[in-house]
């Protein structure tokens, strides 16, 4: 079974290798321990869950204090905080910084603790692959900020235009540190997504139908296709790039008659299914919130699944709207007009079935309700003003102005930013084991919520009375003085906000511990799906036992059922139904040490494409002994009992309880399952033609 | 309503934040701006109707999304701060045909919009301009009102072909010289329909004079789709480059200068003409365009001398120094290829990108203090690049280190370029200058 | 289809291996290397588009007047010839391999690389012909396309030669029982992919001509 499979590793010859005679000597694997260096060997998808989300946070800080000196600069006019050469690198990085190093990997974040544990899975398909994309994603981020360090950010923009992007025009080495860095974290991207679109297809328990599956789940499910076919595109413009400030290549060279346009359609081709990317995961977070603290099923479940899929194809249709003033032709215009104008009717879909969710629910507004509710109204701010933009005539005006910014502010930071923070709220007693303060995260939820709106809100205006983007300076005359105070007085509200969520965490976990560390049960919220059937915090092998589902929201089945009147009745506790995370003999897979190994070749390789291909000799050692290493590794701690037939008794053994399941549901469930899978495979079929 | 006094203060607080906010906005006084009565183009006018439709339909949306969720906690929302064992409400899953229906209304009410938006964008990209009879060197010309509108960093050249010459079909680098070339203000008669060619020598920039119409990229290699820009009354309305081009993008502005007919007339009349020299000084010019070595013997004279040895390689002046400039020598000293055409640059008002004032909008007398700074040291108005790329050219203008003389005497030079412009006209531009300092703390 | 076939599979009978049982039918190793594949095609549809883009724009100012002049059309259509060749011996090696012939299954994955490696000679020796008459990487938009696109396919052929000699070389010690003709074919779906990707290319640069 899939649960309790071994770590399938990837290439040839693995399995192979690790009969008795190890070609390559005694390539052995680490074992577990509880000191940090657990975590720099870690395979466990949701320690690289929780890593991801701090590294995220960390790089959080760094893209804020940028955006701070952002507002400062423009908080008056003529401001000289900045000089523009500093600005223009300073909201590049805050860019690319925000986008790649903190929604990216903090959907990440959730994804990779969560996937696993809403389809009763063990672990992802590839753990170590799963460790790979971690470190690789966090090197490339650590190597783009380095350029601080080494002569200054990007200061093309995040967009960064070509020609702008040439040596000619940016001849320091920043933009050189964007396309290698943007470079590598896309390979953990695409790594990611093959990692988590496997496990979701192939490594759910039985009777998890794709239609059984948490919206969470289907979101990032799309989200990673969205990533596998996107992310190669980025990557081939992103190598253009690299080729022509490099090795003189001739892409964007215009002085040898090459096209600016090419690096647009290519950069959107990436760059508007990777607002989708941004965005879905959020989207996913609040469709298990609002649910939860509603007391009611999610309303339209398989209209929430197929709009999501409807976002997820209709995202490739649209790209040239960013292009609406780049002299594609009027028809071209026209016709993304048009396919833009209808990317909001799914979009659309989801917030009314939200709405109807709550509707006539039992409402409790605990921080992480507040959040998603928030991101239902504030999401509907941004996809309103897409709306405006989706209109050319309209976008003539507003294109590269400040409505821009506010609008996609609205759609990032009040969609997926804020359904992040509910997510933290939310899954925060599953991941470490205790809750966070609710008082304050209210006081946390309202001055971000505020702050965010008397920042974004006035840009709109901004927009429209004029004032363009990326500008470090503005006239007194053009009458921008006022709305520009109001949202940087706004940008140090929302400071002070996340400021107060760091102090929570640390608060809260002060508290719990001057309290004798009491443990806050499977199950705090009353919640709906597969994770919350194993212990707070999550036990390292998740599940004791596979759970064989029957229906959607399986565990909430499991505590509730109907009386003859249709009332709900609760038929067990949550204690009762969720496992207690004491099966200790669940096979784990082991650690390696290779994938951080293997990352740490790249930033190293990168470093020498732009300071000396001397410098890429080790790096590419590094990255061919972590491949060597990799392939040739033990696939499990030989010392670690491994071989379920054998070593465990019958008890304890997971497929053993497995097939006594079997046992009491036998042919009905199996045949269910089967009719499912069936249904299943031909509809993923279709969903890859 | 369920909220704890944290959240009622945080409403308290942000119902008074927005209603400060709603008295302020009524105190401005834009220069540029896209919306209402300040607009003077009859395009800028018809986007700003039909999006003004389409932010009723949006606040309307919106007022109903936040009203359900208002009301949604007012009257769903528990009392206490957890659930009671049994308070479940009825357990519904959704309902098809409401989901059909509310993917269906939409669809159509965009499908809706969107012939909207076909109409408005059809009337904006169709070509409906009239030929217009000006004077060109005594004849009078049937011109296709039509501008080239050329960007670089950090400014916009505009041109203007009398001549029978088909400008789209042309690369920047390959156009006729044209019969007049202005940079930083496009002149243009009232109500007249004039299309831009619009492209760029180095980086894409965006053109955009909001109160006349929406902007077009400027895209090098490139001659964009025909954009087309018409003011219906006199005046100066301002633009920014939209698209981020650089170091000094901020600093990359222009204004279109809308006048009467008989006006754009003269104003086409003057730029004909070389720079009003007298004659000896005339004379001084052909012996040095002869190779004579002439001593200068006034003050502009010496101007000449200065312009002729350190100018006249990037920058254009006809009747001074057309002799020592060439397209070819330009490319090879700025990246660009192109430093502004000085010739009648006191006709204009603002320069160095639009940002300083050529006429002192209050007194009307000519500007030296901003120009001698910009002489002496053109980065402390301006970040410019003065590194020079790999084939030793430069971007924007480097310090030429002159001496006080030669500051003032070109001052004397660049003010009898003229014509002045009308006080009206240099009354309604008046840019706000940063101070001294400000500026000299941004280089 | 297929899937819905392979899960019937699946409960028939997979007492020979253990972990192979997953939803779709299709073992993890095999469905990312699907992914990856797909992946890999929107990485040559980039490519490629970037390449019609330059494809009539050599504009340089040298005395190359076009591609048409340098292609030796016959040389390069028996380089694709050998690697549409290499196809099939993968296969006859994965068959091999199938039917337990492993020595028949090494021998065939050998032939493979050494066909993917005349290829790579092929294209080498193009390359320096190119570049000796004067067509460098920078000369133009043209050769900077031609040389990343066919560069690109270039290095997954290389990666695929790779693969191929790891397999065989990697299983030297252990046997490469039935359990392992999925590595086989895995390499084989890859290396096919890699194959198909060429005669796309092979037919925009070199066939289809310049108007």
């Amino acid at each position: 079974m899939a649960i309790i499979d071994r770590p399938l590793a990837i290439g040839a010859g693995d399995e192979a290798a690790a009969t008795a005679d190890r070609p390559l000597g005694d390539l052995t694997r680490p074992k577990n321990s509880e000191s940090w260096r657990d975590w720099l060997i870690t395979v466990d998808h949701k320690k690289i869950g929780i890593m991801y989300g701090v590294a995220a946070m960390f790089f959080f800080v760094i893209g804020g204090a940028e955006a701070l000196l952002i507002r400062l600069q423009l908080a008056t006019p003529n401001g000289t905080l900045l000089s523009p050469e500093v600005y223009n690198q300073v909201f590049t990085m805050h860019g690319v910084t925000m986008i790649f190093l903190v929604i990216m990997p903090l959907a990440a974040a959730f994804a990779n603790y969560l996937l696993p544990l809403q389809i009763g899975a063990r672990d992802v398909a590839f753990p170590r692959l799963n460790a790979l994309s971690f470190w690789v994603f966090l090197f490339g981020g650590l190597f783009l900020n380095s350029s601080w360090l080494l002569g200054g950010g990007a200061d093309g923009g995040w967009f960064n235009y070509s020609p702008n992007s040439s040596v000619t025009f940016s001849p320091s080495h920043g933009i050189d540190f964007y396309a290698l860095g943007l470079q590598i974290t896309g390979i953990a991207s695409l790594v990611s997504a093959i990692n988590l679109i496997t496990t979701v297809l192939n490594m759910r328990p039985k009777g998890m139908s794709l239609f059984r599956m948490p919206i969470f789940t289907w979101m990032n499910l799309v989200v990673q296709f969205l990533l596998l076919f996107a992310v190669p595109v980025i990557s081939v413009a992103l190598f253009e790039l690299t080729f022509d400030r490099l090795f003189d290549a001739n892409f964007f060279n215009t002085e040898k008659g090459a096209d600016p346009l090419l690096w647009q359609h290519l950069f959107w081709i990436f760059g508007h299914p990777e607002v989708y990317i941004l965005i879905l995961p959020s989207f996913g977070i609040i469709s298990e919130v609002i649910p939860t603290f509603s007391r009611k099923p999610i309303f339209g479940y398989s209209f929430m699944v197929f709009s999501g899929i409807a976002i997820g194809f209709m995202g490739w249709g649209v790209w040239a709207h960013h292009m609406f003033v780049s002299g594609i032709g009027p028809i071209s215009v026209a016709a993304f007009s048009f396919s833009t104008m209808f990317i909001a009717v799914p979009t659309g879909v989801k917030i009314l079935n939200w709405l109807a969710t709550i509707w006539g629910g039992r409402l409790r507004f605990t921080t992480a309700m507040l959040f998603a509710v928030g991101v239902v109204s504030m999401f509907t701010i941004g996809g309103l003003s897409g709306v405006t933009h989706s209109i050319a005539p309209a976008d003539t005006q507003q294109t590269d102005t400040y409505y821009i910014v506010a609008h996609f502010h609205y759609v990032i930071f009040g969609g997926a930013l804020l359904g992040i923070f509910s997510g933290f709220y939310f899954w925060w007693p599953k991941m470490f084991g205790y809750m966070l303060n609710e008082r304050i995260g209210k006081w946390n939820f309202w001055l971000q919520i505020v702050g965010f709106n008397v920042t974004f809100g006035p840009m709109h205006i901004l927009g429209l009375q004029g004032m363009s983007r990326r500008i470090d300076t503005y006239d007194e005359d053009f009458g921008f003085e006022f709305w520009n105070l109001v949202a940087t007085i706004g940008s140090f509200i929302i400071a002070a906000g996340i400021a107060i969520f760091f102090y929570n965490v640390a608060y809260s976990r002060k508290e719990w511990k001057k309290a004798g560390m009491p443990n806050p049960g499977p199950d705090p919220w009353d919640a709906r799906s597969l994770e919350w059937m194993t212990a707070s915090p999550t036990p390292e092998h998740n599940f004791d036992e596979e759970i064989i589902v029957e229906s959607q929201d399986e565990f909430w089945h499991r505590k509730y059922g109907y009386d003859e009147n249709n009332n709900v009745v609760r038929i067990a506790t949550a204690e009762e139904v969720a496992q207690d995370g004491s099966n200790h003999n669940v096979h784990l897979p082991s650690p390696s040490y290779f994938p951080i190994v293997l990352a740490l070749g790249l930033p190293i390789v990168s470093y020498g494409l732009i300071y000396s291909l001397w410098l890429c000799i080790p790096g590419a050692a590094l990255i061919i002994y972590g491949f060597v290493g990799w392939i040739f590794e033990h696939p499990d701690d030989p010392n670690a009992a491994h071989d379920h037939h054998d070593d465990h008794g019958d008890s304890d053994d997971p497929e053993a309880v497995e097939a006594g399941a079997e046992d009491v549901d036998v042919d009905e469930v199996v045949a269910e399952a089967e009719e499912e899978l069936v249904a299943a495979g031909a509809e993923m079929e279709s969903d890859n033609g | 309503m369920t909220s704890t006094p944290s959240t009622r203060k945080a409403l308290r607080l942000l119902a008074v934040v927005a209603a400060s906010l709603v008295l302020a906005a009524c105190t401005q006084d834009p220069e540029l701006t896209t919306l209402g009565d300040d607009l003077a183009g009859p395009e800028a006018r018809q986007i700003d109707n039909f999006l003004q439709w389409i932010l009723w339909i949006c606040y309307a949306v919106f007022a109903g999304v936040l009203g359900v969720t208002i009301y949604a906690w007012k009257n769903f929302g528990i009392d206490g701060d957890d659930y009671e064992e049994d308070d479940w409400p009825e357990q519904i899953h959704g309902n098809d045909k409401l989901e059909y229906a509310w993917t269906a209304l939409p669809a159509i009410l965009l499908f809706a919009i969107g012939l909207f938006t076909l109409t408005v964008h059809n009337s904006l990209n169709s070509e409906d301009t009239n030929p217009i009879n000006v004077v060109v060197n005594g004849e009078s010309v049937s011109w296709e009102p039509q501008v080239v509108v050329v960007g670089q960093q950090w400014w916009w050249e505009y041109q203007y072909h009398f001549g029978d010459v088909d400008v789209d079909q042309e690369r920047v680098q390959t156009l006729p010289t044209p019969d007049i070339t202005t940079a930083t203000q496009m002149v243009i008669p009232v109500g007249q329909e004039i299309e831009l060619e619009i492209t760029s020598r180095d980086v894409i920039h965006s053109h955009w004079i909001p109160s006349l119409n929406g902007k077009r990229d400027a895209v090098p290699g490139r001659q964009s789709a025909p954009w087309k820009i018409e003011a219906d009354r006199p005046g100066v309305y301002f633009g920014q480059c939209t698209e981020f081009c650089g170091l000094s993008h901020s600093r990359m502005r222009m204004q279109v200068v809308a006048l009467e007919k008989p006006e754009f007339d003269a104003w086409i009349e003057a730029q004909m003409q070389g720079v009003p020299l007298d004659a000896d000084t005339a004379a001084y010019v052909d012996a040095l365009v002869a190779g004579d070595t002439a001593a200068p013997e006034n003050s502009q004279q010496r101007a000449i001398a200065t312009f002729r040895g350190k100018c006249a390689s990037c920058h254009l002046m006809e009747g001074v120094a057309d002799d020592l400039w060439s397209e070819e020598s330009v490319a090879q000293k700025l990246v660009a290829g192109a430093a502004p055409n000085l010739t009648h640059f006191s006709s204009r008002t603002t320069f160095a990108g639009g940002i300083r004032n050529v006429w002192d909008p209050k007194t009307g007398e000519f500007n030296q203090n901003d120009l001698a700074q910009w002489l002496r040291d053109p980065a402390s108005i301006k970040a410019n690049f003065t590194e020079l790329d790999e084939r030793g050219r430069l971007r924007g203008m480097p310090n030429l280190e002159l001496t006080t003389q030669e500051v003032d005497d070109l001052i004397g030079l660049l003010e009898i370029t003229g014509p002045k412009p009308s006080p009206e006209v240099i009354e309604a531009t008046g840019v706000e200058a940063p101070t001294e300092e400000n500026a000299q703390g941004e280089s | 289809m297929a899937s819905a076939t392979a899960v019937v599979d699946e409960h028939a009978g997979h007492d020979d291996h253990g972990h192979a049982e997953t939803n779709t039918g299709i073992s993890n190793n095999k469905l990312a290397m699907w992914l990856f594949l797909s992946s890999d095609c929107l990485l040559f549809g980039a490519l490629i588009s970037s390449f019609l883009l330059y494809r009539t724009n050599i504009s340089d100012g040298t005395e190359f007047e076009g591609p048409g002049e340098v292609f030796d059309i016959p040389f390069t259509s028996l380089s694709s010839f050998i690697l549409l060749m290499s196809s099939l011996t993968m296969v006859l090696a994965l068959s091999a391999v199938n039917r337990d012939d492993e020595r028949s299954g090494r021998i065939w994955m050998l032939c493979t690389a050494f066909l993917g490696m005349l290829f790579i000679g092929g294209q080498v020796f193009e390359f320096t012909e190119f570049a000796g008459k004067g067509l460098g990487y920078t000369t133009n938009t043209w050769t900077s396309a031609f040389y990343t696109l066919t560069g690109f396919h270039g290095v997954h052929v290389s990666v695929g030669i790779l693969m191929l000699l790891g397999t065989v070389f990697g299983t030297r010690n252990s046997g490469m029982g039935k359990e392992k003709s999925e590595t086989v074919e895995l390499v084989g779906l890859y290396w096919h992919f890699v194959d198909i990707v060429w005669v796309i290319i092979f037919t925009v640069i070199y066939l289809i001509p310049i108007g």
